[in-house]
């Protein structure tokens, strides 16, 4: 504790007092001055990891697409890594952040769901259940301060209505009609909102699936840390459908002639 | 004091922006937040509620860090539940407020990053506000705003509402309570304002009302100037409205 | 409540150890309620098990956690800011014991309120005064009246202030080093008449006459010792109170907004009046006991002499 009450009720750090309108005595400076980035230094982090989340409500239900690379820092390590997983029957969940962390939700994950089939007492678990379930697994491992490091999108569709809802590593949870992860947040969401805000009970799949490309495409073309190989997973009251890998198309003539872009040889 | 590295630094906290606040009347209290949940310059959703009816007579605003909120206002419902288990009625205010203060010293050293306003009816049928730090100290007045637009707003209701740095016309006295309708429209002046000064202010406005025992609040408010949702639960006679508006949204 | 301390003391165990226990302690935080937290007992939030419990953050070192999240004494830069107090005073005189204090609450530079009480009153016969964490004051002096009821009903008497503000050291003693930050005086009447103790968060407890705690506490003292004696009358004495807290509110930056009085007298304590900082500086505390009948400011002793007012010869 400070022992000068002369300081109690005042600032601590010596900025604030800049013109030492209390000469009485030296005050003590208690740094670190910026507590929440400077201050904090990280000795646990991802290690192998995902990127971007896609996610979108359309006519039908919810579309869902993230690329199968798993980086490892700069390398792509691992490129045939699927980040979207069918949980139960009508719920989709999407995976950006510490793979093996996602690996471990997995296997929760299944745990959940064999269980509540082997209780056959009617009732199964739907995308609320789900999300509801990783919130609280996020929160408490955030508050044991060993998170699980994931931003994770949870899609469903249950009795005709829609489900779409994001939580991460520090429990945050919130939901809307587009959402996207990690650089996707930053780069495809705005593409997203104006494509679907307003006519999430009109458009169609296949509209849908090309708004998704073209998010997919834009991201590859500005995340390093993306890949042109990408599923996209459908729920609908048919289900869930998780695709293929699909390639994207891409051209990088334009570099060409713009300088500073690719290698420049002059 | 030597500064060692911490073992685990993971900074388990952050913040979602958004502003809420209070006003307590005579026999009435509106409780009101923003909808909007950012992180840094990114808007997260454009609804996420943070004011939530705990029973007819108490409502909570929540703000700060979204994850913490969420979980706070869930444990104080849990604790109002088993409450009512055991004694059959809902919980008064003033024990809301005081169980909140506990509740929040007991992560003292590990706190909540969350500032609780508390709005209701008190069992003398007055209007109560009760805000709080985020461990815990606490203290009843008639109005507070709390969030990223705290030091925008308290002033104005400062102005608006105890009248600071006004002087009454000659012969005349300011009000010790305003009506309904003032407050409502300061509340809504208060969001809009707030809505274009701060980036992390925006989108939605939800203001519930809370109307004591035959209270007549809501006569003299022009039925088509806003649209009251009741969610009152019980007969025990106070009454709880939500008004839904929206904000700008860029 | 040693349990605390024992649990993070570095000489019993390891560190990782304790790092062990204390990633434990969260875990506890709500798993184990018992059955009374179901019943009337559910609204004693973190003391429902008789003896409050508190989360810690599973860290190798809690306390340099929170300090880097929370502020004890109001760092801009922490996101997380506690409210705290600013100016106390209390003093010990034939008549009883003068308690006044501010109420303004800082946050960084921002005024996070005005009308903050700072008087807490434990129980009829005792007060406390908050200078430091606005919550730890609150939370542990609520906490202390609960256990002077105890005292009563358990010895049929009424506990004396030396015997209080003991159990407050020693229970604030026992989580020295968590970064509790109190400064109280506590201020009563038992059997050997009027008495003020100084406790804070550091353990001290000290027995004294006139006390004043707080960032304005200089200002106050400044005041209080130039007009205090011992056979001051009720009405100079709350004057002198009263006057000692303007003082530091016109001049501490953190001090203000308005004055709470108290006096204790033999049959308890008595609220005197809330005066307003900026009224006490141009009109005075009003028609009360002890007023001057006029304003604090020294505007009133310059009247017609000072080069900013000057005499009215002069400025026409």
């Amino acid at each position: 504790m400070d022992h000068f009450p002369t300081n109690w009720g005042r600032p601590r750090a010596e900025g604030f007092d800049a013109y030492a309108t209390h000469p009485i005595h030296q005050r003590p400076s208690n740094t670190p001055r910026d507590a929440f980035s400077a201050g904090v230094q990280r000795t646990q982090q991802p290690i192998v990891t995902g990127t971007s989340v896609l996610a979108l409500k359309y006519k039908d239900g919810i579309m869902m697409a993230a690329d199968n690379l798993a980086s490892y820092g700069s390398l792509a390590r691992f490129k045939d890594v699927h980040r979207l997983q069918a949980v139960g029957t009508n719920t989709i969940v999407g995976a950006g952040g510490d793979m093996s962390d996602f690996q471990y939700i997995q296997r929760m994950l299944d745990e959940l769901v064999i269980d509540e089939f082997t209780a056959q007492d009617g009732h199964s678990l739907g995308p609320a259940e789900i999300h509801e379930y990783l919130s609280q697994v996020m929160y408490a491992r955030r508050s044991k301060m060993n998170p699980l490091w994931n931003s994770l999108l949870v899609g469903g569709f249950t009795d005709g209505k829609k489900f779409l809802a994001y939580v991460d590593l520090l429990g945050t949870t919130y939901s809307a009609t587009t959402l996207a992860t990690g650089y996707g947040s930053m780069i495809a969401q705005p593409l997203l909102r104006k494509a679907v805000e307003g006519r999430e009970d009109v458009l169609t799949e296949e509209e849908a699936r090309k708004i998704i490309q073209e998010c997919m495409r834009v991201l590859y073309y500005r995340d390093a840390r993306s890949l042109d190989k990408y599923q996209v997973a459908t729920v609908t009251a048919e289900g869930v459908k998780i695709s293929d890998s699909l390639y994207l198309e891409t051209s990088w003539s334009f570099a060409e002639g713009i300088r500073g872009y690719g290698a420049q040889t002059q | 004091m030597t500064q060692q590295p911490q073992q685990h630094a993971f900074n388990p906290y952050t913040e979602n922006g958004g502003t809420i606040l209070a006003i307590a009347g005579a026999d009435f209290t509106v409780i009101a937040g923003d909808t909007r949940q950012s992180e840094g310059y990114s808007i997260q959703t454009r609804y996420a509620p943070k004011v939530f009816k705990l029973t007819d007579k108490a409502v909570l605003a929540v703000n700060g860090f979204a994850a913490d909120g969420n979980m706070f206002v869930k444990k104080v419902k849990q604790r109002l539940e088993w409450y009512r288990h055991a004694h059959a009625k809902d919980m008064p205010i003033r024990s809301i407020a005081r169980l909140i203060q506990t509740m929040l010293y007991a992560r003292r050293f590990f706190p909540y990053y969350v500032y609780n306003i508390l709005g209701g009816i008190e069992e003398d049928g007055t209007g109560a506000v009760y805000s709080f730090d985020p461990v815990g100290s606490y203290e009843r007045e008639a109005c507070r705003a709390a969030g990223a637009a705290q030091a925008l707003v308290q002033p104005f209701l400062d102005n608006q509402i105890y009248f600071k740095n006004q002087t009454p016309a000659p012969g005349t006295v300011f009000p010790q309570h305003l009506p309904l309708s003032t407050v409502l429209e300061i509340v809504i002046d208060s969001f809009t304002g707030a809505t274009e000064r701060h980036i992390e202010v925006g989108d939605g406005l939800e203001m519930y009302v809370v109307l004591s025992k035959n209270s007549n609040a809501l006569q003299g408010l022009r039925a088509d100037a806003h649209s009251f949702q009741e969610v009152t639960s019980t007969a025990d006679g106070e009454r709880v409205f939500v008004i839904r508006r929206d904000l700008k949204k860029d | 409540m040693n349990s605390l301390v024992q649990r993070f003391s570095t000489s019993s165990s390891t560190p990782l150890a304790a790092l062990h226990k204390a990633a434990k302690v969260v875990t506890e935080e709500d798993d184990d309620f018992s059955d009374a937290a179901w019943g009337s007992e559910a609204g004693f939030g973190n003391i429902a098990k008789g003896v409050p419990s508190f989360a810690v953050p599973a860290v190798a070192d809690p306390t340099a956690f929170l300090r880097l999240h929370t502020d004890d004494h109001a760092d801009p830069s922490c996101r997380i800011k506690i409210q705290h107090g600013t100016t106390t005073l209390a003093f010990r005189f034939k008549g009883g014991v003068i308690v006044a204090v501010d109420s303004r609450a800082t946050a960084g530079s921002y005024i996070a309120s005005g009308t903050v009480k700072k008087v807490i009153e434990i129980n009829p016969y005792l007060l406390g005064t908050m200078a430091g964490g606005a919550a730890d004051c609150q939370y542990w002096e609520t906490y202390l009246g609960m256990h002077c009821r105890l005292h009563e009903l358990r010895n049929k008497e009424r506990i004396s202030v030396s015997a209080a503000s003991k159990f407050l050291s020693n229970l604030v003693y026992s989580y020295k080093g968590m970064g509790l930050s109190m400064g109280t005086m506590i201020c009563g009447w038992d059997k050997t008449g009027p008495s003020i103790f100084y406790v804070d968060s550091d353990g001290t407890r000290l027995k004294g006459d006139l006390f004043s705690v707080g960032s304005g506490s200089t200002f106050a003292y400044g005041v209080l010792d130039q007009g205090y004696h011992w056979d001051l009358t009720d009405e100079e004495a709350q004057e002198l109170g009263r006057r000692s807290i303007y003082a530091a509110g016109h001049r501490d930056a953190f001090s203000g907004n308005t004055v709470n009085l108290y006096h204790v007298k033999e049959h308890g304590w008595e609220f005197i009046g809330n005066y307003d900082v900026n009224k006490l500086h141009y009109d005075g505390p009003g028609n009360v006991a002890g007023s001057p009948g006029h304003g604090y400011g020294y505007d009133i002793r310059v009247e017609g002499l000072s080069s900013a007012n000057p005499p009215v010869a002069a400025a026409a």
